[in-house]
């Protein structure tokens, strides 16, 4: 007989119990989502996906034991808590260094970030949803550039989130999360030479379809749209040399998740993910020590409202706060779960996520940003002789200790004698993670603060998390470009 | 035992539904899996995982407005009011003028080979001391730690269309990946996959992981410039066998692919010949049928160096005047295995060809980004061992540089493939494929400026 849930949450710790586990934790997860795909006009597919299940995790004499299950029975409940315990126990006696949980406040709390009244995601009308990324397609398709726009690919997803966990230390969070995401493909091609750009648009935000109004998204997509048409058919080349570059928003989100979000990551950096996303340059001895100047000091806050990385309690039940992973220029904070605290003999940094009930919590990012500094967009420019003003970026990669990375822009600027002139077409950043913080000399105020949402992958099996990166712009000097 | 849904009751109860719904077409999977999952780093156990998973996943068709459901949650009341607000998306959408049928059954299918391991069950009693065996590998060639996963899972599905398909299999699959490090900069990786565990070689995987990570040891920057490079049959399936991955006329579609319209060209010198083969033994890709229920088969997708031919569903095929070719996934086309025949060469021999260019012998790869997908301009970046090659011989250890080239040219300057083809899939490269080394000509090679 199918059992009501929150009632095999609560029976998964009472047995967990009995079985002697040192630590069990139960976390049910319902996901409600919805999709609909546009392909260069075309109402290519609507999609429906309904998941509820349990995933259960153990900690006993050091080894730790995961199982899930989506069949609401006690008896899928009773083998997952077995397996989990069965395993933690095997492979923690095989263990000669035993997995801890730190010590953490225990809290029950719930909190949720949903979309306005009426705007919530099973609120709005699918067919409502279709017509706006229908229109959207129209303006695009028959925008007045001198490129065309032949590939146009749209999806919209929404989905309402709720999630109950339980441990057996006392812990009870419950939560409700909106999210809405659109992704996109648009590419513009010259019709004289061929030539041609990509955008990839991702927007994503926590909350309901009023977060399309707030994105402006018609007028955004038109204007990114129209700039894609001028970069194919206006574009020069870029300079090389020793240059300055000025980055805006989406480039230094970028480059704040991928050069000091992720080298952050505790778990990394003890060689966890080591076969998969890898490791990481930095380590527990160099915390304290000058990776950048003194303009980069870089946050990760789940806790900022609206945001697509959006939590207050982790899914281990700790209560999050910013981190502050680089502090003017110092490598400061590490993004912890309980093990790799535990390991490092300090707390957690409420950075353990788990992206749906068949996955284990491990550190991740939230929101990654640059904090703004003191300086006028007028002032980051008026100085530079010779440099790039680059706002977006298309080809990015880093290496799996996330020392060497490369951006390519997208939208750029040539800037001389202090004016910004022409677009350049694809400027390369190819520079490593000290050189890039070390080289930053103004950043720009609050007011030009913007964030993009990103689906960030690590794990095995892959959990893609979402999160937002960004900062305002930021001046990078003597960049050697070849 | 314990109490389980039963999927030939769910599948039937859908089909009911979705008829008194009047649903033109439809395609439902059912499946269910049980998956264990063993992952370790610095020569220990951190976690022993197990999913047990029910899905179903429904495509479904109501005046050509078509509309996709996949569930997890498998309550009655569930499965009913999601196929009804399935009916309310189907009537608020605009028809799908590119949909063009689903294809006609009844069928037969095709007998693959190999397919389930009938020692599965006893394979969770053996699973850790394999990985410790692994681990011990590695050591024994000189590495410190190694981090990795051993995945295994069995699965049985169902699936029944509305055009008379009427198709079920039963499979299993193991993937092991290792990584092994002598210091934080000298590492090896490796990858054992199969759909048997008598296939899948614990021991070699781990050898050649600490193997690599010893002889990487003490490697200097190398120098961006234009390198011949040889690939191992890791980094080849993601780089090289993008191509023939990228034979997707959904991906073409939407600006994704950089074969529009190349059919009938020389993208790849005479040698070269790429099939997509569902039918290969514990091949990881291997099905019997595709989503629509079509019977799968090896499809030619380059021939001589020629592109011939992408993969298909029913609608792709119509519209572009052929027939499926049985790659049917739920949204688009989808690869079974990539299959490259195998050249003549020895690993030793791919070395000698080049030996008058300068090359690099790249073990390993990550992080592959795009900037522009049409035209194929990406870049990619070597991970763990990565080795000079002068004389025709490794001479020395290189790190820090990046791949940073177009599709196009990596598919066309293949110079020589070797004889040696392994069965490939891991982080990286999601596709299952078989591919032995690979040299190619004139890659642009850069590297950070400091």
């Amino acid at each position: 007989m199918p059992t009501d849930p929150y009632d095999l949450v609560e029976k998964a710790i009472d047995e967990g119990q009995k079985l002697e586990a040192d630590y069990i934790e139960a976390r049910l997860v319902s996901t409600n989502a919805n999709t609909s795909i546009l392909k260069n006009g075309v109402p290519e597919l609507g999609g429906i996906i309904r998941s509820k299940g349990i995933g259960i995790r153990v900690l006993k004499d050091g080894g730790v034991g995961f199982a899930s299950f989506n069949e609401m029975t006690k008896d899928e409940m009773n083998i997952a808590v077995a397996f989990a315990t069965k395993m933690a126990e095997a492979s923690g006696k095989r263990r000669e260094k035993k997995i801890l949980f730190s010590e953490e406040d225990i809290h029950e709390a719930k909190f949720q970030a949903i979309g306005k009244s009426g705007k919530r995601p099973l609120e709005v009308n699918p067919e409502e949803k279709i017509n706006r990324l229908m229109d959207i397609d129209k303006l695009l398709a028959e925008l007045k550039t001198d490129a065309i726009i032949p590939f146009r690919f749209f999806q919209m997803n929404d989905q309402t989130i709720e999630k109950y966990i339980l441990t057996n230390e006392g812990a009870k969070i419950e939560s409700e999360i909106d999210l809405i995401q659109l992704f996109g493909i648009i590419v513009a091609v010259n019709p004289t030479t061929g030539s041609k750009e990509q955008l990839m648009v991702q927007k994503g935000k926590a909350g309901g379809f009023e977060s399309l109004d707030y994105w402006n998204i018609e007028d955004y997509l038109v204007k990114e749209a129209t700039t894609l048409g001028k970069i194919v058919t206006e574009s020069k080349e870029a300079p090389t040399g020793t240059i300055d570059y000025v980055v805006g928003p989406n480039v230094i989100g970028i480059m704040c998740h991928e050069n000091t979000g992720h080298p952050s990551e505790a778990d990394r950096i003890l060689g966890r993910e080591g076969a998969q996303a890898g490791e990481s340059y930095l380590n527990e001895e160099m915390i304290g020590e000058k990776i950048g100047s003194e303009h980069v000091t870089i946050i990760d806050d789940p806790t900022l409202e609206g945001s697509y990385g959006y939590y207050l309690y982790d899914d281990e039940g700790v209560k999050a706060s910013p981190r502050y992973l680089h502090r003017k220029g110092v490598f400061d904070e590490m993004l912890h779960n309980r093990e790799s605290a535990a390991f490092m003999g300090t707390n957690s940094t409420a950075a353990a996520r788990a992206i749906g009930f068949n996955r284990e919590p491990i550190p991740r990012m939230a929101n990654t940003y640059l904090e703004p500094g003191n300086f006028e967009f007028d002032e980051l420019i008026e100085d530079v002789k010779l440099g790039v003003l680059m706002h977006n970026f298309t080809e990015w990669n880093i290496d799996d200790r996330r020392y060497q990375s490369k951006y390519v822009g997208l939208e750029a600027y040539l800037i001389e004698n202090g004016e910004v002139k022409h677009l350049v077409r694809r400027p390369v950043v190819e520079t490593t993670t000290p050189k890039l913080w070390g080289s930053v000399d103004a950043v720009a105020k609050k007011d030009l603060l913007e964030f993009d949402a990103a689906t960030c992958g690590k794990g095995d099996p892959m959990q893609g998390a979402p999160v937002y990166h960004g900062g305002s712009f930021m001046r990078i000097r003597n960049v050697e470009v070849r | 035992m314990p109490e389980k849904v039963n999927i030939k009751k769910i599948v039937q109860a859908t089909v009911d539904k979705l008829v008194t719904l009047g649903f033109d077409d439809h395609s439902i999977l059912a499946e269910r899996s049980n998956t264990s999952q063993i992952r370790f780093a610095d020569n220990q156990i951190t976690i022993v995982k197990n999913w047990a998973s029910l899905e179903l996943a429904v495509f479904a068709v109501k005046d050509n407005k078509t509309v996709v459901i996949q569930l997890e949650n498998l309550s009655d009341d569930i499965i009913n009011s999601s196929l009804e607000s399935l009916k309310i998306l189907a009537n608020s959408l605009p028809p799908n003028q590119n949909y063009l049928g689903i294809s006609d059954g009844p069928f037969s299918y095709p007998t693959i080979d190999n397919m389930f391991d009938s020692e599965f069950l006893d394979f969770h009693d053996k699973a850790l001391d394999n990985v410790q065996a692994a681990i011990n590998a590695a050591e024994a060639e000189g590495a410190k730690r190694s981090a990795g996963v051993l995945l295994w899972e069995a699965k049985e599905n169902k699936l029944v269309s509305s055009k008379g398909a009427v198709a079920s299999e039963n499979t299993s699959r193991f993937e092991f990946s290792i990584r092994s490090f002598v210091d934080a900069k000298s590492s090896g990786a490796s990858v054992e996959v199969g759909r048997l565990s008598s296939k899948v070689d614990f021991e070699r995987a781990g050898m050649e992981a600490g193997k690599i990570a010893k002889m990487s040891i003490g490697g200097q920057n190398g120098k961006p410039g234009k390198y011949n490079v040889v690939l191992s049959p890791k980094v080849a399936a993601d780089i090289v066998a993008a191509s023939p991955g990228a034979a997707n006329p959904f991906m073409v579609e939407i600006g994704l692919s950089w074969l529009k319209d190349k059919i009938g060209e020389n993208i790849a010198p005479e040698f070269v010949t790429v099939y997509d083969d569902a039918l290969l033994p514990n091949g990881l890709g291997s099905r019997s049928f595709d989503e629509e229920g079509h019977p799968t088969g090896r499809n030619i997708i380059v021939e001589n160096g020629i592109l011939k031919g992408f993969i298909h569903n029913t609608s792709t095929a119509r519209k572009a005047g052929t027939t499926s070719t049985g790659n049917a996934g739920l949204v688009m086309p989808q690869n079974s295995n990539i299959y490259f025949e195998p050249g003549e060469h020895s690993f030793e021999e791919i070395l000698e060809i080049s030996k008058d260019k300068p090359t690099l012998y790249i073990t390993n790869n990550w992080y592959t980004r795009f900037t522009s997908y049409a035209d194929g301009i990406f870049s990619t970046i070597p991970r763990d061992g990565m080795f000079l090659i002068e004389n025709g011989q490794i001479s020395k250890p290189v790190r820090e540089l990046r791949i940073s080239d177009n599709m196009n040219t990596i598919f066309k300057n293949i110079k020589a493939l070797g004889k040696d083809i392994k069965q490939i899939k891991s982080w990286e490269v999601a596709t299952p494929t078989y591919i032995p080394h690979v040299l190619l000509e004139d890659i642009n090679i850069s590297s950070a400026t400091s």
